[in-house]
């Protein structure tokens, strides 16, 4: 870092004034790489989305990079979680100091587009065999308009876990497959003591609930975004709030929780089933004292999920050279024995068909059969919501679903409102960039 | 106000004294730091507050009042400045009231009164991070201990963070508990400067205890404790951790508060002017509530200097 | 039952069961942190775990170079308090005790300090501190904290207790300004200086944001990044290891707080004033 000063002067700062940050924009357009004489430097920005370890497993995968590549150093920072990542790297990106590569959530694909910060590696991937063993739904989580932006690098999707012993004390023998099963089995494993609830039948994790929510628009069939507009508002996607609401009426599931506080009812066993992220399959199972089922989402038309984590873009502000090492880097993190060994660790799903198609992962697979659920629901999975401004989106949606949720509104308003209020959003956002 | 009186009064330019000189050579070191990080921000966030200024972007567009009216008439920035209103409206006295008494209990040499001062102190270290997702723990609706002991006291158990109704409340009780430790701790420096032997008069005058403390004690303490009810409105203007950590706002905006929203506006909407706007807006709010303050409760500080 | 009785236990049955209340957190953090994971959440164990599990020390420490990352809190907490203390002593005696133009006006823009949003200054900070040459480094973390309006504010309002006779006799021993603060002043408030020191350490032992903004390598990070490792997480909180660390962050605090505390009994001015 240090090696990267830019050129500027206090007294030109002060000049420049409150516009510090077009000034450190104007000045600063080379980025900052050190030229050392051949080997060329690069920083990686990660978040750590799962269990602390996965900070000792990624700074490990770079050391053994930097060792195998002579020409190429990575220097891996972490970054905090998605968001400060988002952060880090964007208040970098505003003076002129983007990282080489970095790990965001894939939501923020557009949001990076719209700064003009990512560099297309459509190219340098059909010379490759990306377009080949990637799995496809997967790879679209770093595709806008048929260009690629990135490599698929941690990867999730929201599965229904069950608890295994109350679904035996009720005397079900098999996860719900459709949205009127899952209905009638939280129905079966919600036990009320009068007005108290002891057991819900089913919570879904609180905070991501719109993550969630877009795999239930996506099981009635619809995606319900572009990547100018969102369509929150489409019958596909009322009725799926309803049926929320509908569970939510009958009171087989709580009208609100949060992300931690629903992965903890869940392993005290407060509720029977939970929509959590893949991601917190190591965790639940290493934490909860009775056995944990894993299982599709039930579908309604089709199944349906949205893919969370995320894709290693790269910066379009840097040289050929450097930009040829971090594809180099980004190609190495995601080859096939990389993402066997990293889905194995992590509980992330690999991206790769011929990691899957390896001994390893099919022992791996038959040892953990929830594993193999995630891949094969990752057949029905897409990106979520990559739309520019995804976050206020986000609380557009996720105001509109609590207030429905909790009988403040109906759904079709709701989501009418929150439609609305995302595409001016989105609009005032695209006029800008114009 | 006071600047004026005290320019036409003192005409200061003429009077420089030496005393002046000295006086500013003290507060030097100070202003060089506050100019560098805390003006000088300040002064760029108003300028930013009347354009479009994006984060990671190096366009600025001259706006006008615009983000201004954009504040005015957000709804969700009326309803975060209402959450933060009736947060800081009750956990601060309460927590005020709670850290006086704790202080005066703990100003004695009663048996184990290290271990009582740990004991309300602790939560102040406790980083924010931890304290919330402990909190959560606490107020898991089903095996919870809070809802546990509301049941074993015959009190209705609540849904506490999952209700976008006891979401704030629940925040608010884990200040207080975070909280008292923290004045405590101030107010306890302060009533060491208040001589004993006022107390020991009073003792032989058969003085009760509770005049005491309303009296003697609050009286002599009161500078500290109009810093204490200044810094606490401060501080709970600046509630962001826990509110992050867990709740996220939620549920139903419940719990947004002003510094979520700059934080959300800022850096998570990229919208750098309109964040800047609320911080401004926030500024001006509290800059009347601290001027209300002094022009009250501060004008009924008793000082024992001059 | 003697009154005596009373007025030696009567405080106790207030104060035991509030004390009792506010521990139980710590309890949960300490009890969780040697349990293992299935234990937290399995109702039937009881509250207290079978076996105490040490693991998860060594596990949550093995996450981040923990050992280099304390030193940089010591480092890092200990610059901001002594260059706290000499700004806010000085300006804190300026504001009690001298009488200058406009000081009102400068009083209240100390102020500003403690009033503006901390994340809507970040930007412009993270500017600064880049334009300094300081990123990814110690002093990245130390000098946007060096001057202290809170403190000032603390400070002045225990100088403005402190009886004006005490400072007169000083000056007609031939004290200047900067002896009688230091040889009157300072001594005086001892025990606000401490509970200022106590606070000040605590709020940048456990900053998070500024401190990931600003830095990059491990080599100067601090323990909150650390323990954001385990508690940032998507996946439900890694409990167990977090609450080891937890416990590990606040030790030295919990142990300095323990030491100091007493300097507030039997302090210089319950013995000596009169």
């Amino acid at each position: 870092m240090t090696s990267t000063k830019l050129p500027i002067s206090r007294r030109h700062f002060l000049q420049v004034g409150a516009g510090a940050i077009t000034a450190a924009g104007m000045l600063g357009t080379t980025p900052l790489f050190a030229s050392g004489t051949d080997v060329v430097k690069l920083q990686f920005m990660y978040p750590v989305g799962v269990s602390g370890d996965i900070n000792r497993i990624v700074t490990g995968m770079i050391n053994n990079f930097n060792a195998s590549h002579e020409k190429v150093q990575v220097e891996p920072i972490y970054a905090g979680s998605y968001d400060n990542t988002e952060q880090k790297v964007m208040t970098s990106l505003g003076v002129g100091e983007t990282p080489a590569t970095w790990l965001p959530i894939n939501s923020a694909l557009q949001t990076f587009l719209g700064m003009d910060a990512l560099a297309d590696v459509t190219a340098m991937a059909k010379a490759d065999d990306i377009y080949q063993d990637f799995l496809p739904g997967f790879l679209s989580i770093c595709e806008s308009e048929e260009k690629l932006y990135g490599l698929p690098f941690q990867c999730s999707t929201p599965v229904l876990y069950y608890n295994k012993d109350l679904f035996a004390k009720a005397g079900i023998n098999k996860a719900p497959d459709t949205w009127t099963e899952l209905m009638e089995t939280a129905k079966a494993l919600t036990i009320r003591n009068g007005a108290d609830v002891s057991q819900w039948g089913l919570t879904f994790g609180g905070g991501w609930h719109d993550w969630i929510f877009e795999s239930f628009v996506r099981q009635n069939a619809l995606v319900p975004w572009q990547k100018d507009k969102v369509m929150f508002d489409a019958p596909e996607a009322i009725d799926a709030l309803e049926f929320w609401v509908k569970m939510v009426k009958e009171g087989v599931m709580p009208s609100a929780s949060t992300w931690q506080g629903s992965a903890n009812d869940f392993m005290a066993g407060r509720t029977a089933m939970l929509y959590h992220s893949t991601g917190s399959l190591a965790n639940l199972r290493k934490s909860s004292p009775f056995e944990v089922g894993v299982a599709f989402m039930p579908k309604n038309k089709t199944y349906g999920a949205t893919i969370g984590g995320g894709p290693i873009l790269m910066a379009k502000n840097q040289p050929d050279a450097h930009l040829q090492a971090s594809w180099t880097f980004a190609r190495w993190m995601t080859n096939t024995q990389n993402q066997t060994h990293w889905c194995k660790e992590t509980g992330y799903i690999a991206a790769r068909k011929s990691s899957w198609e390896g001994e390893e992962l099919k022992a791996f697979a038959n040892e953990v059969p929830a594993a193999k659920v995630a891949l094969d629901q990752a057949a029905y999975a897409g990106a979520f919501l990559q739309v520019p401004g995804y976050h206020k989106v986000r609380e557009y949606l996720k105001s509109a679903l609590d207030r429905t949720l909790a009988g403040e509104i109906d759904p079709t308003s709701a989501l009418k409102d929150a439609t609305k209020q995302s595409n001016r959003e989105i609009e005032r956002l695209m006029r800008r960039r114009a | 106000m006071f600047v004026l009186k005290n320019f036409l009064m003192r005409f200061p330019f003429q009077n420089a004294t030496k005393e002046s000189l000295v006086a500013f050579a003290m507060l030097l070191p100070s202003l060089i730091f506050l100019t560098a990080f805390t003006y000088w921000p300040i002064l760029r966030s108003l300028y930013f507050s009347f354009h479009d200024v994006m984060l990671g972007s190096d366009k600025i567009f001259f706006l006008g009042w615009e983000n201004y009216e954009r504040v005015l008439t957000d709804s969700l920035f009326w309803k975060s400045f209402r959450n933060t209103a009736f947060y800081t409206l009750i956990t601060i006295p309460l927590a005020i009231v709670c850290a006086l008494l704790l202080a005066v209990a703990l100003d004695t040499k009663i048996r184990g009164v290290a271990l009582y001062r740990s004991a309300f102190f602790y939560p102040v270290m406790i980083p924010s991070v931890a304290a919330g997702m402990v909190w959560v723990f606490l107020y898991a609706p089903g095996y919870g201990p809070i809802n546990g002991m509301m049941d074993a006291l015959g009190l209705p158990k609540l849904e506490w963070l999952y209700s976008s109704e006891w979401a704030l409340p629940a925040i608010m009780v884990m200040s207080i508990w975070k909280y008292s430790g923290y004045f405590m701790l101030i107010l306890l420096a302060a009533l060491q400067l208040v001589p004993r032997d006022l107390y020991e008069a009073a003792k032989l005058d058969g003085v009760s205890t509770w005049h005491q403390l309303v009296h003697i004690t609050v009286p002599l303490i009161s500078p500290t404790i109009y810093f204490v009810v200044i810094i606490g409105i401060l501080h709970s203007y600046q509630i962001f951790d826990y509110v992050f950590v867990m709740t996220q706002g939620g549920p139903a905006d419940s719990t947004n508060v002003l510094t979520l929203y700059i934080y959300q506006n800022a850096f998570q909407y990229q919208d750098i002017g309109f964040a800047s706007t609320v911080a401004n807006m926030l500024l001006v709010f509290i800059g009347i509530l601290i001027a209300l303050i002094a022009a009250t409760l501060g004008r009924r500080v008793h000082y024992l200097g001059r | 039952m003697k009154p005596s009785f009373l007025k030696k236990y009567g405080l106790h049955a207030i104060l035991l069961p509030a004390a009792l209340l506010w521990i139980g957190p710590l309890l949960w953090i300490l009890v969780t942190s040697v349990k293992t994971r299935v234990e937290v959440f399995d109702a039937s164990s009881g509250l207290f775990p079978q076996n105490f599990i040490w693991d998860n020390y060594p596990a949550a420490m093995s996450v981040a170079p923990f050992g280099t990352y304390m030193m940089n809190s010591f480092l890092v907490t200990g610059g901001i308090l002594v260059c706290q203390i000499v700004t806010i002593s000085l300006a804190a005696y300026a504001f009690a005790r001298l009488t200058f133009p406009f000081k009102n006006l400068i009083f209240s823009l100390f102020l500003l300090q403690i009033m503006f949003p901390i994340y809507a200054i970040f930007l412009t900070n993270f500017l600064t501190v880049r334009e300094l040459g300081l990123m990814n480094s110690l002093p990245a973390m130390i000098v946007p904290f060096v001057a202290s309006g809170y403190g000032t504010f603390m400070l002045r309002q225990a100088f403005r207790q402190v009886p004006t006779e005490l400072s007169d006799a000083a000056k007609l021993d031939g004290c200047g300004h900067l002896s009688t603060l230091w040889h009157v002043y300072l001594p005086l408030v001892r025990p606000t200086l401490i509970a200022f020191a106590i606070i000040s350490i605590v709020t940048h032992w456990n900053d998070y944001m500024w401190p990931l903004l600003v830095t990059n390598s491990e080599s100067v990070r601090t323990l909150p990044i650390g323990l954001g490792l385990l508690a940032k997480s998507d996946s439900g909180a890694d409990w167990t290891r977090l609450m080891a660390a937890t416990v590990i962050v606040i030790s030295p605090l919990l142990l300095l707080f323990v030491i100091f505390q007493r300097r507030f009994v039997d302090s210089f001015m319950h013995a000596g004033l009169k």
